[in-house]
């Protein structure tokens, strides 16, 4: 009897013990575990946010950066920008909406592996024309005004350091406007082997430029350009950036270009009351009517056409319209 | 003793509501920390964007002169331009990404009067952009504000001096 009891007692005992030793370890094991993937997950979430954070802030402040690069009389200007870190830009293009938008989102490497974000900054007043995505630490940032007849906006062409231009066979305006930049992202003499050369008296080169038929050909694809009289800046963006963000550069530009043209429509009617007599209304609303039937680099030379029409109308004018 | 194992199993979910609790203060903390980091960088960057711009924006398309006053020259507005940019500033709301754009005459100073079609040009300032928006005080740059003018003679250029201000939004 005292050994049943004591056997018993003896089993409660352990059965009791069991319990408590299991329901500890499996509050310690649960809120561990529960501890240690929130910590885990919680770090991971910070140190993307903050990747992206930094990735969010570089790009406004390029974009903060271009702004002194507007020309006022000048042909254009060049500068170059060092972001501390190896960093991968990727050149956005959106043509929705009453001037499209330029985007920026920056990829920068981290313990020595590319750090993908997807937070994309945008500026309305910006048009940038470079490849897709360009990488490097140092970037040439080249700007030249682009006018159609009066001046729409400055192009701003994006050059990573590590890669050169080489001009071979340039027009004479074109070889004096290069060497007067001074950089050596754009060369027309002493090239580096391993340079991108832009040719344009051959067609055997990276890039082959065709002042005639003004073309710029390169990896197989045919871009069109056109300009004003002296006016280059459309064939600098077909050399420096791809098919997609040049037709959608354009398409931004043409956008901006039916704006102003009606600014120049309403404000020709309001000089007509101080004594200005302005023929130019209806070549405008021709003008507005070609833009309207934009539809790709093709058209730019009905543009450009149409445009010098309307630029020989103002200058014959009595009060300059632009 | 089951009474007493109730008890532990209270207090351990008790400590473990409070541990709960404790973190998500800790990180309601860090977070309203982190925001407002952020929302005081994000102003500085307009802050920035707006002393950079308005150097600048006299010169672009929509503001600058071109040659209508004669040869082309830097921060030259076009008043005449300028009127017809007011008027069709719903386009135009985002272009510059700055919360308030205004120009105010200098000299010779008239009235204090806004500029609208009907005053046009007898006004002292017109007010080109004006979000509804908490802004920063104005970044300003000297102008010489021009127009044609109407005369016995015909019409002719008449600039003045005046001041182009721009102010980005506040986000703090």
């Amino acid at each position: 009897m005292v050994k049943h009891s004591l056997q018993s007692a003896g089993k409660r005992k352990n059965h009791r013990g069991a319990l408590e030793i299991s329901f500890g370890w499996l509050f310690a094991i649960i809120a561990g575990a529960v501890i240690i993937f929130l910590a885990i997950y919680i770090s991971s979430r910070i140190i993307n946010s903050s990747q992206e954070t930094v990735s969010a802030e570089t790009g406004k402040e390029i974009g903060i950066l271009l702004n002194p690069l507007e020309t006022s009389f000048e042909s254009s200007q060049i500068t170059s920008m060092t972001i501390p870190t190896e960093t991968r830009i990727n050149n956005i293009c959106d043509d929705s909406g009453t001037f499209g938008r330029q985007g920026i989102r920056l990829d920068q490497k981290s313990f020595g592996k590319w750090v993908e974000t997807s937070t994309d900054v945008f500026f309305v007043n910006k048009y940038i024309f470079s490849e897709g995505i360009i990488e490097g630490k140092k970037f040439y940032i080249f700007s030249k005004p682009f006018s159609m007849p009066f001046k729409v906006a400055d192009l701003i062409y994006l050059i990573p350091s590590a890669r050169q231009y080489c001009f071979q066979g340039a027009p004479a305006e074109i070889s004096e406007e290069i060497s007067n930049l001074n950089q050596n992202a754009i060369a027309t003499s002493n090239c580096a082997e391993d340079s991108i050369k832009v040719c344009f008296s051959s067609s055997t080169c990276d890039i082959n430029v065709n002042i005639n038929s003004k073309t710029v050909t390169k990896n197989r694809t045919r871009l069109y350009y056109s300009g004003i009289g002296e006016d280059d800046s459309l064939m600098y963006a077909a050399i420096f950036s791809d098919k997609e963000v040049y037709e959608c550069q354009i398409k931004r530009l043409v956008l901006r270009l039916k704006e102003i043209t009606n600014l120049y429509k309403e404000k020709a009617v309001l000089v007509e009351t101080a004594g200005c007599d302005e023929i130019i209304i209806p070549y405008l609303t021709e003008f507005e009517l070609v833009i309207d039937s934009f539809s790709n680099s093709l058209n730019l030379q009905e543009l450009a056409a149409k445009g010098e029409e309307v630029e020989n109308i103002n200058k014959a004018g009595e009060c300059l319209t632009w | 003793m089951k009474k007493k194992g109730q008890i532990k199993i209270q207090q351990t979910i008790f400590m473990i509501i409070a541990v709960t609790l404790l973190f998500v203060l800790v990180g309601l903390f860090f977070l309203s920390i982190t925001l407002n980091k952020l929302n005081k960088e994000a102003t500085s960057l307009s802050e920035k964007n707006s002393l950079m711009l308005v150097s600048k924006l006299a010169n672009s398309p929509e503001f600058s002169c071109g040659d209508s006053f004669g040869s082309n020259r830097p921060n030259c507005v076009d008043f005449d331009k300028i009127m017809s940019l007011k008027r069709n500033i719903d386009s135009y709301s985002e272009l510059w990404g700055v919360a308030k754009i205004e120009i105010r005459k200098i000299y010779p100073s008239t009235n204090n009067a806004s500029c609208t079609n009907e005053n046009y040009p007898n006004c002292n300032s017109l007010k080109i952009l004006n979000k509804n928006v908490k802004s920063l005080p104005y970044d300003s740059v000297f102008i010489a504000l021009c127009r044609k003018q109407a005369s016995q003679s015909g019409p002719y250029d008449k600039c003045e001096l005046a001041r182009l201000m721009v102010s980005s939004e506040d986000r703090t």
